[in-house]
């Protein structure tokens, strides 16, 4: 997959700017080709109606992707999303629940999120163990502990609660402008703040990073600390969207559908490229696959499986394309 | 003459439109050694790398054990009976020595692995090449010399007839190389045929019974070593037309006619007497972008007794605008030394002061704001960033400086990088091409350039082999970089280097180090490329032959004079 980080890939001046960004991002003819065949099969892929209703799936995918990313550009992984994830939708649930205010819920969300994201990044990036087994770890103990904790089903969160999933701002979904904020806050980051070329360079080349003066722990294990926090978001509005969270199902898989979307994207799993845009484009081709096939009825098993094709079908072509100057 | 092993017809080889081959001839009968000299980036690498299947040349044959190739796959080549030992050996750490023999060709009994086998014969492959350990070690646990040897092991065992060794000596220290020089006399003797690159006179006198030296792509020189004098070698090796020494110009640039004979008759030295005195043979006066002389002014960076693991102690200093050798063979401590001064190690004792401030630094960013910065020696493991742009790798320290209020300041950044690429001589001087492809030489003036920026000033620089892998235009570049930023902006330098000829060219003064110590100081005009091979052999390895060669031949001795 082409991936060039934002601040280095702009166009040169004698080719369209489209077509450079379709050179570097092959995904956005391979999602304008589904669109057009959902369009034709269904007839009712692009109605307004829908595509609010893939935004809104989608959404709180792209929260969690796009940190995540970043993660994963700086060399690093978190498997335990999915588990944050549920624990987030429980604590912010529960406390709603209480008769605490909408607000008091979702800080509390995000503060365990942050506290799980703050445990993996300083094993990870302090104690220098492996992001892989720590984060493997961390998906099976959050789940533990949320399900210990919360026993039972929770639901009836009460209408204030429910105004974060549900309301609309100048018309579009909550959970839709907060997915919008992250993406943006996510490409500015990278684009202009020096933290965001050291998220690459430690991606790329840690110990020449350290040997330039780059603080190689600190980025990573704030990256660590937000993917929590926005993992949990995304469980306090999944929790408001449903008005229930199970601690043992809530958030299952999460964490595989996140990374697929985020490696279509062009992330490279290796580290060190990726951009913000190529996670727009795998989270937006991941939730329109999915509700295309449910509008024609297409199984679940057969969407998981197509999925799965697409994640290799992607790499493999990435694989194979030529080459072009990087 | 018997039926030679190898023979190398006009072979050629283009990369873009560089020649780095460029018609080579290249004869070995068996059991000779055969020396291939020449510069870093002279095509001794691409002639290897053809021979060993990596490379498809462009012309010319390859002829092996009687069968001719025009091209070789790496299989083929192998079976052809070429067997090349790189510098970088490709050796397995976790298999056993006698796994490492025969990986690729095990023996089996009944679809299982003959261990017992195995290592009966792989004890007999190290007995034929003197190595002390068991087939049973782990090659992780042995030292580089054993490595090595087991790596020739592998090649007898694959009953190869040409061997290459890529500058075997250069990770070896001084007692390896001696017992290496044995074996190969011992594989010359068993009838192989053994092309020996390296950088040392010294082995060439000692191991080879004939010499080519390439330059540019083209065999400059061809000889049977005997009878050659160092300096005719060195005059094929750098290609120096002039025997002025002041005259810096034209040396590197220049390409002399291809005979070396003619080239040596038609340029005589014109003042031999200060060439004997003041300068080695091997000194081209083009990698001399400065005079050398004492620099005595206020020190910028002063080390007392300081220790660390495998080194110390060791007192040192670097004078304002000094730039200070550090020559010693590989393993010496040379690096470990840098590094500490860096904070990328611990120190266990000792002081360090940058002007008159002390400072202990525990992490290189703390070297870094304490004013040191430091060029490693492995710049791919440790220097660059491959895939990111010309402009990110050499701007990364200087980009939190440069920004405002946390947001990058785009258009400084880019005058920053352009001020940057114009000092070092950057070429392309693209900043959006990634790293990844500009050749070594200008790699290197990226990693460089990351310390030469007026952001961040840096008070001392340390350089660790800083033309390691560096073609010889790029060598010069790099040199004259290094020196402006001591000679104008008074940076104290201290570099590392096992290349005699860089810290001739290069240092004001030269520390020999071995052991982890200091063991010698030259500078002035007894600071030669003989005097320091001679130092540190003699404070190396006490089993070292005299290596003291003898000294240049005076002119009247050289046919040059007879011409003129």
């Amino acid at each position: 997959m082409t991936t060039v980080d934002p601040a280095l890939g702009r166009p040169r001046a004698f080719s369209p700017v489209g077509l450079s960004v379709v050179r570097r991002h092959p995904l956005i003819a391979v999602l304008a080709a589904m669109v057009l065949v959902f369009q034709l099969t269904t007839g009712s892929f692009l109605d307004p109606a829908n595509l609010s209703g893939i935004a809104t799936d989608a959404a709180t995918l792209a929260i969690v992707a796009v940190p995540l990313a970043l993660l994963v550009i700086s060399g690093y992984l978190d498997l335990s999303v999915g588990s944050t994830l549920a624990l987030g939708g429980l604590v912010a649930g529960w406390l709603a629940g209480q008769g605490q205010s909408p607000v008091v819920a979702v800080l509390g969300a995000l503060a365990a999120g942050a506290a799980v994201g703050a445990v993996n990044g300083v094993l990870c990036c302090y104690l220098g163990l492996s992001a892989f087994i720590v984060t493997l770890g961390m998906l099976a103990a959050v789940r533990g502990f949320a399900q210990q904790l919360f026993p039972l089903p929770l639901s009836g969160f009460g209408s204030g609660f429910a105004w974060l999933g549900g309301s609309r701002i100048a018309g579009i979904a909550a959970p839709v402008v907060v997915a919008g904020l992250v993406l943006l806050a996510g490409a500015l980051f990278l684009a202009l703040t020096p933290a965001g070329r050291h998220v690459f360079a430690v991606g790329v080349n840690r110990e020449a990073a350290y040997l330039s003066g780059i603080n190689v722990r600190r980025t990573p294990f704030a990256l660590f600390v937000v993917t929590g926090v926005a993992a949990a978001l995304a469980g306090a509005i999944k929790a408001s969207v449903l008005d229930s969270a199970v601690a043992g199902t809530s958030g299952a898989g999460f964490e595989l559908t996140v990374l697929t979307a985020v490696l279509l994207g062009g992330v490279a799993l290796s580290g060190g490229s990726g951009s913000v845009l190529g996670v727009l484009l795998g989270v937006l081709f991941l939730g329109g696959l999915q509700n295309g096939l449910t509008l024609l009825n297409v199984p679940t098993f057969w969407q998981q499986m197509a999925q799965g094709i697409a994640l290799v079908a992607g790499a493999a072509l990435a694989y194979f394309a030529p080459r072009t100057a990087r | 003459m018997t039926e030679p092993s190898l023979r190398i017809r006009g072979l050629t080889k283009s990369f873009g439109g560089v020649r780095a081959l460029d018609g080579v001839d290249l004869t070995v009968p068996m059991g000779q050694v055969h020396a291939l000299l020449g510069h870093n980036g002279a095509g001794k690498s691409t002639l290897i790398k053809c021979l060993g299947g990596a490379y498809p040349p462009d012309a010319g044959t390859i002829e092996v054990g009687g069968a001719s190739y025009t091209r070789l796959s790496p299989r083929e080549s192998i079976s052809a009976g070429v067997a090349i030992i790189f510098q970088t050996l490709s050796v397995v750490d976790a298999l056993t020595v006698s796994e490492n023999i025969f990986l690729g060709q095990e023996w089996t009994r009944y679809g299982t692995v003959n261990r017992r086998a195995q290592e009966e014969v792989a004890a007999g492959l190290l007995e034929r090449v003197a190595a002390s350990c068991s087939p049973r070690d782990r090659v992780g646990e042995l030292s580089m010399g054993q490595r090595q040897l087991v790596e020739i092991a592998k090649a007898l065992s694959r009953s190869a007839s040409v061997l290459v060794l890529d500058e075997p000596t250069a990770a070896l220290s001084g007692a390896e190389s001696d017992a290496l020089a044995e074996r190969v006399e011992d594989l010359r003797a068993q009838g192989l045929a053994i092309v020996y690159v390296t950088h040392l006179l010294s082995e060439v006198e000692r191991l080879a019974d004939a010499v080519t030296v390439l330059r540019d792509g083209r065999v400059t020189h061809h000889s049977a070593v005997s009878g050659q004098s160092r300096r005719e070698l060195v005059k094929a090796i750098v290609g120096e037309t002039a025997g002025l020494p002041g005259d810096t110009a034209g040396v590197t640039g220049d390409r002399s006619p291809g005979d070396p004979a003619e080239d040596i008759a038609g340029k005589s030295p014109t003042a031999p007497a200060e060439r004997i005195a003041g300068r080695s043979s091997a000194e081209p006066a083009g990698e001399r972008p400065q005079e050398r002389g004492r620099v005595s002014g206020p020190p910028r960076l002063t080390v007392d007794g300081l220790c660390g693991a495998g080194f110390g102690p060791v007192s040192l200093t670097v004078a304002e605008g000094e730039r200070v050798g550090l020559y010693g063979l590989i393993g010496s401590g040379r690096t470990r030394l840098l590094e500490t001064l860096f904070g990328r190690r611990r120190a266990s004792g000792g002081t360090l002061r940058v002007g008159k401030r002390v400072v202990a630094p525990a992490r290189p960013a703390q070297a870094l704001a304490a004013g040191i910065a430091l060029v490693p020696a492995d710049r791919r493991r440790q220097g660059l960033f491959p895939t990111l742009s010309a402009q990110d790798n050499a701007l990364l320290p200087a980009v939190g400086s440069l920004s405002r209020y946390g947001v990058r300041a785009r258009g400084a950044e880019r005058r920053a990088f352009d001020a940057l690429a114009g000092a070092v001589g950057l070429r392309p001087a693209r900043p959006k091409l990634s790293a990844a492809a500009f050749s070594g030489g200008n790699q290197q003036k990226l990693v460089l350039g990351r310390w030469i920026n007026d952001v961040r000033g840096v008070d001392v620089l340390l350089l660790d082999e800083p033309t390691q892998g560096v073609d010889v235009g790029a060598r010069q570049e790099i040199y004259r970089v290094v020196s402006s930023l001591a000679a104008e902006r008074g940076t104290g330098v201290l570099f590392a280097s096992s290349d005699p000829e860089e810290i001739v060219a290069l240092a004001d003064r030269c520390l020999v180090v071995a052991g982890g110590r200091v063991v010698g100081e030259l500078s002035g005009a007894e600071l030669t490329e003989q005097a320091l091979l001679s130092a540190v052999h003699e404070a190396g390895a006490g089993s070292a032959p005299p290596l003291s060669p003898p000294p240049p031949p005076p002119p009247s001795s050289s046919p040059a004079q007879g011409a003129v």
